[in-house]
């Protein structure tokens, strides 16, 4: 940020704070923190300068009185004007609607509606529509994604129905969610799989449905909300790709290494925990894309192949 | 000099409690912070940046025919907003998140919305969101910058490289942007040719929106304009548009609406299989495309596709026959 843009925040964040700041309350700094989205220093500055603020006279009783005291700050005397939450304004209504969107929901979903009727006036949600897209919406995962939430936060185990793209199957599975991911737009939870007695990450919108079991499991702080797969020890396979040939791009082989010939021909060493996986997307180059190696990854190409031809 | 918060603050408190209209110069004298040896024009220029700064913050100030001001409540506060378990935990974990995503364009925004309604706490489940994996700090300024110019309907310029290599000089005017996969995208009328292009905002540096007359629009966006019709699968960029149907198998039909990213429609089979009729610009791509979702997804029309995805198949097993 700019110091033109942190000076702007420090004072929308002032702004913000007012109908927190209840008469006769003791409020923890990092609770405030958090609540605007700040450092404890920055809430504590924030703090500082909002106990010099005021209305004429500008007698005590006219004053914000805060008494802040290590990790805390108490009300003595509440804002004199603004002790209720105030609209958002378009901007962060844009905000909310383009973070919800991301997150799933539709720009018609009936929450998007709600928070933008209570909260917000003047955003025209039709014109938003039309010139800002920030998700792909119509992949129905709210509904899971909220079970899951609620399971993680539970301690709940869910049964779920998934597609696994790895192999290209379908299973029922009982799984103790951990922890919310969202990687390049499509959201991950990762948890134990009771079928695969290990930790395995599910993509949310391969998910058929999820239901709760009520069984209940021990949450673990340990696990982290991250997708990245962890490249060493797994097996390797050599690709040699056409320049012209789609997937190309280091992004769409997680973990792989690439040098490019001469002549122009690109060789991927791809880490791989499925065969199946790469013999999808080796198939899908409809010759374009090679598998030089190993002999396993070459059979699944074939069986790929011939699967997808038999289906026509 | 005092703290222009405290300014921005104080003005905001006088205005919100007293219920008349009051005038500029009443309110310069009201001790609020602004300097007391401050000209009349650098005074008026400070109020009406602070005038600015406080409808930004969502504070509606009402002017009467004689240009005093008076906050408008009914205007500025929210409503008692009850939200159920469902709704909290996707604005608490998901949205939360987003919030401190560098790759989000409006995440200061986000905040101080979250913040007002008071959901702004630490999530209460592990969450976390990588929008972007290439540059996302600068993917973010590129779309919070074009989303200021889209909003003020102001042209943009930048450098862009295209996927040849090829960089030049364009000024736009933006219509839109939409996020695909990883990536952001402005959608704008080029003033060079005079059509309408999607950039991939990853390969353009140098965003700078026109500074002449900040507060005039430079262009209209056309009524007809939608952002959703450019954010395309891979499949669907071609020059010569077509309508095309795929097949999802019983097992796999609950998977188009997932994969279909909004495109097309979806028609359910007797025999519990789906339909998708879509309109593609490339049948190789499509082709490809029903190969890597697969299996259970084939192309049925046109035959091109079919063929493509035959052949394509073909030859892969001749590459790999042993």
């Amino acid at each position: 940020m700019t110091a033109k843009q942190n000076t702007a925040m420090h004072a929308r964040r002032m702004l913000a704070l007012l109908p927190y700041l209840r008469q006769g309350e003791t409020l923890e700094l990092a609770e405030l923190a958090s609540a605007v989205g700040a450092t404890t220093s920055q809430v504590a500055g924030d703090l500082t300068a909002l106990s010099f603020c005021g209305v004429p006279p500008f007698t005590p009783d006219e004053m914000i009185d805060l008494a802040i005291d290590g990790d805390t700050v108490t009300v003595l005397s509440a804002p004199p004007a603004l002790e209720r939450p105030v609209r958002l304004a378009p901007r962060e209504a844009r905000a909310l609607v383009a973070a919800l969107e991301a997150a799933g929901h539709a720009a018609d979903d009936p929450l998007v509606t709600k928070l933008l009727t209570i909260a917000s006036a003047e955003l025209d949600p039709a014109q938003l529509a039309a010139t800002l897209r920030a998700g792909d919406a119509s992949a129905p995962v709210v509904g899971i994604y909220a079970v899951l939430a609620e399971a993680i936060e539970t301690g709940t185990k869910v049964r779920i129905g998934y597609f696994s793209a790895g192999s290209g199957t379908h299973s029922e599975r009982v799984i103790c969610p951990h922890a919310l991911a969202n990687d390049r737009g499509a959201w991950y939870v990762n948890a134990y799989c009771e079928s695969a007695c290990a930790m395995r990450t599910f993509r949310l919108d391969r998910i058929r449905e999820a239901e709760a079991t009520g069984e209940r499991f021990q949450p673990s702080v340990s696990i982290d909300a991250s997708v990245s797969m962890p490249a060493a020890g797994l097996p390797i396979a050599v690709l040699r790709l056409a320049p012209t040939a789609p997937h190309t791009e280091e992004r769409d082989w997680p973990g792989a290494t690439f040098s490019v010939k001469p002549n122009g021909a690109i060789f991927a060493e791809v880490p791989y925990s499925s065969a199946t996986w790469v013999a999808r997307r080796v198939a899908a180059g409809l010759g374009m894309i090679d598998a030089i190696e190993p002999a396993e990854v070459r059979a699944a190409v074939r069986e790929v192949a011939r699967g997808a031809l038999a289906e026509l | 000099m005092p703290d222009p918060g405290e300014r921005l603050v104080n003005l905001a408190l006088f205005l919100a409690k007293t219920p008349r209209f009051v005038s500029a110069e009443e309110l310069r004298g009201e001790g609020l912070g602004y300097p007391e040896d401050q000209d009349e024009a650098a005074f008026l220029r400070m109020f009406e940046r602070d005038k600015d700064a406080l409808r930004a913050a969502g504070i509606a100030v009402d002017v009467d025919e004689d240009g005093r001001y008076r906050v408008n409540r009914t205007r500025t506060f929210a409503g008692s907003l009850t939200l159920c378990a469902e709704e909290t935990a996707a604005i608490r974990t998901a949205v939360a998140a987003l919030a401190v995503d560098e790759a989000f364009p409006f995440a200061a925004d986000l905040t101080i919305a979250l913040a007002k309604l008071g959901q702004g706490a630490a999530p209460p489940v592990a969450v976390a969101t990588a929008l972007v994996d290439e540059d996302p700090r600068a993917q973010g300024a590129s779309a919070a910058l074009a989303a200021e110019a889209i909003a003020a309907r102001k042209l943009l310029t930048f450098d862009y490289t295209n996927a040849k290599g090829e960089a030049r000089l364009h000024e736009a005017a933006p219509y839109g942007i939409f996020f695909r996969e990883g990536r952001w995208y402005l959608v704008g009328l080029d003033t060079s040719i005079g059509e309408i292009r999607v950039y991939a905002l990853k390969r353009a540096t140098h965003l700078t929106v026109n500074p002449v007359a900040p507060r005039t629009p430079d262009f209209e966006r056309p009524e007809w304009f939608s952002v959703a019709e450019y954010s395309l699968l891979p499949f669907q960029y071609g020059p010569e548009p077509f309508d095309a149907v795929v097949r999802f198998s019983a097992e796999d039909a609950w998977r188009a609406p997932r994969l279909s990213g909004g495109n097309g429609v979806i028609e359910e089979q007797p025999d519990g299989g789906a339909l998708w009729r879509v309109r593609a610009g490339d049948a190789r791509a499509l082709a490809a495309w029903c190969v890597e979702h697969g299996p259970g997804v084939t192309p049925l029309e046109p035959a091109a596709i079919v063929d493509a995805f035959r052949m394509g198949l073909q030859e892969v097993l001749a590459r790999h026959d042993r």
